[in-house]
Parts: C-alpha cells; sequence; structure tokens
C-alpha cells in the first residue's frame, strides 16, 4: 500500500522550509548565473570559431543540470541532518514500511531540485538565453529523470553516512567532480581518454546530453549532444532505480534501524 | 455452575525478549503483560534496558529473541500494523521546531493517513487537554520546555493509540512542569489509554498501576507500588554513623539485617517492631542523624537492589 498521504505531508514540508528559505533559494540561483555569464563569457570569446554566444547556449543545460544536481543532492543530504532531528523520529514510528522514508526523501528533494530548475528556467528566459526549447515533453522528462537521479545519488550519499560533520568533504569530493566530469562544461568527445572514460561512467553525464537534445540540438557537431536519447533514457532510469534500491535497503536493515534508534533515543 | 470470570485481554505481551549489542546484554528475557487502560512503570538507572525494551516493544529493534504482540498484531510480523495501535513519545524531542504547534500535528495526522478533517478534530481536542492551544500557531521553537514536552505528548496520542509509549517523560524538565506532564498522563490514562513509561524519578512512578525495576537488562522486581511500599515496612529509619558496622550489629538484633550505604544504614520497620523514641533518645549521643520517615519507591529499588 502506497502511503499517498505522507508522501503528499513529507513533500509539502520540503516545499514549505524550501520557500521559507528564500535567501538560499535566491543565492543557489547566483552559482549557475556566475558560471554561466563569467566563465561561459570567458571560454566563449576563446571558443568563437563555433560561432558568437554558441558556447554559452551549448552550457545552458549543463547549468540547469547543475542546479538540479545541487539542490536535489543537498535537500536528500538532509537525511544525514534529519537523523538527528526530531521529524526523523515522528517518521520512523509512523505505521509505513521504513523503505518508504528513504522513498519520500527522494521524491520531496526531486521536487526541491525541480523547483530550483524552474526558477533557473524563468531568468534564463528572462535574460535571453533560453528560447523556445527544441522539445519541451523531452525537457520535461530529462528535469524530472535528473532531478530523481541526483536526489536518489545524495540518497545513497546519505545512508551511508554517519554524521556530514564536514560538508565541504561532499562538496569536493562528490558534487563537484560529478558536474566537472559530466559534459556539462566541454563536450565528452574532446577530454582526453581517461576523463572521456570517467565522464561515461558518471550517470550524471546523460541527464546533461538529455538536455542538451532537448534544449539545443542543433549546435555545431563540436558542441552536439554526444549520446543517444535511448541510451541518456536507459542508464538514468537504471542508475536512478540501482541508487534508490541500494539506499532503502541499506537503510531499512535492522542493524541500521537500531543505530538509528539509539541515536534518536538519545537526548542532546 | 459458576458464572464465567471476564479477565480483560492483555493489550501487549512479551514473552522472553532478549537483545545483546555484541557482547553486552541489552535486555535478558524479558515478560511483560499490559492490561487495557493501564499505566504501567519501567524504572531502573540509566542503562538497565528500559529504552531498548521500549525500542523492542514499539518495533523499532529487533528482538535477538521472545515473541511480541501489541493490539493482536505481531510486532516481528506486522510492524507497520502494530505502529498503526501505538503511540511513542522519546527522550528527545519529535518535532520541527521551525514548524507551529499546529503544523507540527497536522504533518504527523497525514503521516498517520488521517483524514483532514479528523486531523483537525483531533488537534483541537489534544491542544486543548495539554492546555496550548491558544499558542497554536506560534513555532515550537518559542514554546517552554514543559510546553514542548506536552506537545510531544500530544503528537504521541494524536493518531489515538491503543497503548502509548513514553520514554523518560519528564527528565529535563523542573518540578512544576513535571507535575504538569504527570497531571496530563493521568487524563489520558482516564480515556481508557494503556501507557507504558520508563523513569529513573523512581518517586514519580507511585501514580503508576504496576511497575517493574529494571537491572542490567533484567527485571528484577515487579508489583503494585503501594502494596511493593508496604511490604516494606511502615517506616524506613535512616542513621548517619561514623560507626555503621558496630550500630548494624547492636540494633539488627530488634530492627533486622539493614541496608548499608557508606556510612548510612537503613532498616526497614514496622511501628510495633521497636519502641522508635527510646531508640532516638539512646542513639542521639552517638550518631550524625536519625532520620524516620515513609518508605517510598527509591527505598522498595534500594531494597530490592542490595538484598
Amino acid at each position: 500500500m502506497i502511503p499517498w498521504r505522507a508522501i503528499r505531508a513529507i513533500i509539502s514540508r520540503d516545499l514549505t522550509r524550501m520557500l521559507r528559505q528564500r535567501g538560499r533559494l535566491l543565492s543557489s540561483m547566483i552559482r549557475p548565473m556566475i558560471w554561466l555569464l563569467i566563465i561561459g563569457t570567458g571560454f566563449g570569446t576563446v571558443l568563437e570559431q563555433f560561432g558568437r554566444g554558441s558556447y554559452q547556449q551549448f552550457m545552458v543545460p549543463g547549468i540547469l543540470c547543475m542546479v538540479l544536481l545541487f539542490g536535489s543532492v543537498l535537500a536528500s543530504l538532509s537525511l544525514v541532518y534529519d537523523k538527528e532531528s526530531g521529524v526523523m523520529r515522528m517518521l520512523v514510528i509512523a505505521p509505513f514500511p521504513h523503505y518508504w522514508i528513504i522513498l519520500t526523501r527522494i521524491l520531496g528533494a526531486a521536487v526541491v531540485g525541480l523547483c530550483h530548475a524552474l526558477l533557473l528556467i524563468v531568468i534564463l528566459a528572462a535574460i535571453g538565453y533560453l528560447g523556445i526549447p527544441h522539445s519541451i515533453p523531452l525537457l520535461i522528462i530529462g528535469l524530472i529523470t535528473t532531478a530523481l537521479l541526483s536526489a536518489a545519488l545524495g540518497a545513497l550519499i546519505a545512508v551511508y553516512s554517519r554524521t556530514l560533520e564536514n560538508f565541504a568533504v561532499v562538496m569536493n569530493l562528490f558534487i563537484f567532480p560529478t558536474f566537472f566530469l559530466s559534459g556539462a562544461l566541454y563536450p565528452v568527445d574532446h577530454l582526453p581518454p581517461l576523463l572521456q572514460w570517467i565522464t561515461r561512467g558518471n550517470p550524471f553525464s546523460y541527464g546533461v546530453d538529455l538536455l542538451k537534445h532537448a534544449i539545443n540540438p542543433g549546435l555545431p557537431p563540436a558542441l552536439a549532444p554526444d549520446f543517444s536519447i535511448g541510451l541518456d533514457l536507459t542508464l538514468l532510469i537504471l542508475w536512478t532505480l540501482v541508487a534508490l534500491t541500494v539506499s532503502c535497503l541499506r537503510f531499512s536493515r535492522p542493524v541500521a534501524l537500531e543505530r538509528l534508534a539509539a541515536r534518536l533515543a538519545t537526548r542532546r | 455452575m459458576p458464572p464465567a470470570t471476564t479477565t480483560p485481554q492483555p493489550v501487549l505481551t512479551a514473552h522472553g525478549i532478549s537483545k545483546r549489542y555484541g557482547s553486552r546484554v541489552a535486555v535478558e528475557t524479558l515478560d511483560l503483560e499490559l492490561a487495557e487502560g493501564e499505566l504501567y512503570g519501567l524504572l531502573g538507572p540509566n542503562g538497565a534496558g528500559k529504552t531498548t525494551s521500549i525500542h523492542m516493544l514499539s518495533t523499532l529493534v529487533r528482538p535477538d529473541r521472545g515473541t511480541i504482540r501489541v493490539a493482536g498484531y505481531d510486532v516481528l510480523s506486522q510492524p507497520v500494523q502494530v505502529r498503526a495501535q501505538i503511540g511513542l513519545v522519546f527522550q528527545d524531542s519529535a518535532l520541527d521546531r521551525t514548524l507551529s504547534a499546529w503544523e507540527n500535528l497536522l504533518f504527523c495526522g497525514q503521516l498517520y493517513n488521517m483524514e483532514s478533517a479528523h486531523i483537525k478534530q483531533n488537534i483541537r481536542s489534544c491542544l486543548q487537554l495539554f492546555k496550548l492551544w491558544e499558542r497554536r500557531h506560534e513555532p515550537v521553537a518559542n514554546l517552554s520546555g514543559g510546553m514542548r514536552r506536552a506537545l510531544d505528548i500530544a503528537r504521541g496520542v494524536l493518531h489515538r493509540p491503543r497503548v502509548l509509549f513514553l520514554d523518560e517523560p519528564t527528565t529535563g524538565l523542573d518540578v512544576l512542569n513535571r507535575r504538569a506532564i504527570w497531571n496530563f498522563l493521568e487524563q489520558l490514562r482516564q480515556t481508557g489509554l494503556t501507557l507504558l513509561l520508563s523513569t529513573h524519578y523512581l518517586e514519580e512512578a507511585r501514580n503508576c498501576n504496576r511497575v517493574a525495576f529494571m537491572r542490567e537488562g533484567r527485571i528484577i522486581g515487579s508489583g503494585e507500588p503501594g502494596a511493593l511500599i508496604h511490604a516494606l515496612g511502615d517506616h524506613v529509619l535512616e542513621i548517619d554513623t561514623p560507626t555503621p558496622a558496630e550500630h548494624a550489629r547492636r540494633l539488627g538484633s530488634t530492627l533486622g539485617t539493614p541496608i548499608r550505604l557508606d556510612n548510612r544504614l537503613l532498616f526497614a520497620v514496622r511501628s510495633d517492631q521497636a519502641d522508635l523514641g527510646a531508640l532516638q533518645r539512646n542513639l542521639r549521643e552517638e550518631v550524625h542523624s536519625l532520620q524516620l520517615r515513609r518508605p517510598d519507591l527509591n527505598d522498595v529499588y534500594t531494597w530490592i537492589n542490595c538484598p
């Protein structure tokens, strides 16, 4: 049985928290704008042989994926903090199987990431960096699958972390490498073999590629999408399923719940 | 044929439940049976196994051995159904401090798949019972420690569970707030709810129907508080003396074997057992202090603990 009311409650709590932290929401728009307007302009002048503004056009799918990655992974990672918070106490004692805690957290985090992406789409459209996309359905599918993948990867990190005392560790060891080695900033085909190999193994690359197909597949061949839509979708869904299955299994193990119960029992 | 006596069906039964963490025994062959509407106290010092017991009874920790049934469901094979029938108030708050009292309870009701109108009706009656209705829209962070605890208990009973577990519900509160919380628990008991609580404030547990003393994961004594206290004696004579061994020997023949705690001797005595007035006059010069008082659950625990 699917606990619909609980799912709705958890997602709307995530959204309420996001809206109450408007400063954080707005500041999460600054990072992609810096990449697009400053770094994109800088590299764009070097790469003008592909046409004026082409590199920035190339970057748009990448920075949309960037806000999904940061928004959803960080929202999922709050699971680690939730382990010590009151809300986790409400969740572990609620009448649904414990894997739903992970599934609803992934859904909530994906919705938060999608809200960030929608806000960025509005900003990009307003300043003229995003016109009518080549395929709106593909854009929607790409955003949703990439948000779910990011949220599931975030949950995977969260269930393997006992504490996240140093947030910078996750940022530097996971989020930044995932972003830099995804084809978001440079086409995969032009990378040295080792980096190309790593990028092909990075599930996030297929989200970026899917959005390239959706937004501007008609860029010069050097900046065009690297993989097929079918491969992108298959790998995104496969990786998401693997990440959420492993997270759910790991979280639901009796020994994991015992540890969690012991942490929730102690007064801080 | 004599009329059949109806014994109320127990709402919770646990048989031989045990839990080890590595080589450490947390709980060893615990047996419990709670009748509907009962207030049952698990007493003992920190580390005695009270919290682990509550966690096993409430599906959070899997026992290594034993069986538990709550409200007709098996804890091991039907944990979701069991969780629908119970409430659990942790030692620490289970509230979102950024949300208001109202929002917290609304969120909680939705987790229990309750209809919106039903949730609102229950929130109203819970907050009125716990005297928080006027402050329902304030963020939880603005409420006092006692109010937050009361709200936490309201959260635990919002979905009208059949059994409510409370892990040290009054720890960290001042006397006035502790009294208020006990007042609320008493009112909850009036509604027919079964309550199982753990506490190390033994004197508070006199309101329980039955109590069990735990030490190192085992129940070392149990019964009705009044009966346990009565069985101990009419008075406890507490003597603080520089020569405890000598006084234990001298007084032992008339007052029985005392409990010795450093320089203090505790005798459980019956009113007719000795002339306490004379004793007081005789010992006045020899001891630091001499006190005669009514026994309480702390004394029961002391006697069970150091036989």
